[in-house]
């Protein structure tokens, strides 16, 4: 285990270049784990639409609008979560530290937050200043706050996982050129 | 501590793919890696067995609902096996670089 072994056979340069080659390969497989760890982009439109009819059934005054869209629109919400993240979960489980773990859920709170306080916000805003449909903009505008940053959190997370892929990568390197 | 060691069970492009996968995850669903890597059953399920039979790789059967579904991890001797051919192609293409006067460094870098 402690001696290198190579094939004799290739050259210097053939040999580096497979090499090469297989290592960008280990990176781009590693690169397609944790894009599969991750929500698709249209969960995010997906949950925009009933936080919009959300709104919309407030703002309609109707109570039998009201009792039909509210019950469906959280229901359509958590037919979503439970259906996309537990699948998600299923396919693959990407292998994280728990900083890069501790760093994702702070990134998922702080977009419910900024959903929410914009959402609130604006709708408290607007009933203030008795703008009409407040709670319909409102939800609205907490939509689009979703539909914007939901992207960006993946993204960010796709960044801290591919960072700690490689980091591991290199370590793994680094180990292996020291002496046995 | 892993040593740099080249192992051909591990190269052979097929199941270079597979630990690759396995290797960025803590385990992985059969269907997921199949389709992500455009295998068919048969084909994925004997590079799995080959993998399982060197001891790289655990496999996990189970139920979803009333479906089976089979889950794939990479088991700690497979990991160390990955660790010392990545770090045994790191090698090697620092010293392919050597030979070519440059200085060394990792693709993607």
């Amino acid at each position: 285990m402690s001696e290198m072994q190579q094939p004799r056979s290739a050259g210097a340069g053939a040999a580096g270049s497979g090499a090469a080659g297989a290592l960008a390969e280990i990176q781009r497989r590693q690169g397609q784990v944790i894009r599969a760890a991750l929500v698709p982009v249209w969960y995010w439109w997906a949950m925009a639409a009933p936080i919009i009819a959300y709104g919309a059934a407030r703002d309609s005054g109707n109570v039998a609008v009201q009792a039909i869209v509210i019950p469906l629109a959280v229901l359509v919400m958590a037919v979503l979560i439970g259906a996309t993240i537990p699948e998600v979960r299923r396919r693959v489980k990407v292998h994280s530290a728990r900083r890069t773990v501790a760093r994702t859920v702070a990134a998922i709170f702080g977009m419910i937050a900024l959903v929410d306080i914009v959402a609130i916000g604006t709708a408290a805003s607007l009933t203030a200043a008795r703008v009409p449909h407040p709670i319909t903009i409102g939800c609205a505008a907490g939509a689009a706050v979703l539909v914007i940053a939901g992207p960006l959190v993946n993204r960010y997370v796709r960044g801290l996982m591919l960072r700690e892929a490689r980091q591991r990568l290199n370590q793994a390197g680094q180990a292996g050129g020291r002496p046995a | 501590m892993s040593t740099a060691r080249f192992d051909e069970l591990i190269h052979a492009p097929t199941r270079l793919e597979i630990v690759s996968l396995l290797a960025a995850a803590q385990w992985a669903d059969f269907r997921y890696i199949r389709d992500e890597l455009g295998l068919s059953d048969s084909a994925l399920s004997k590079q799995l067995s080959t993998l399982e039979a060197a001891g790289y790789v655990d496999i996990r059967k189970g139920f979803v609902g009333k479906r089976p579904r089979t889950w794939a991890s990479l088991s700690k001797a497979g990991r160390q096996a990955f660790d010392e051919h990545v770090a045994a192609l790191q090698r090697i293409i620092a010293r392919s670089q050597l030979h070519a006067g440059a200085g060394p460094t990792v693709p993607g870098h």
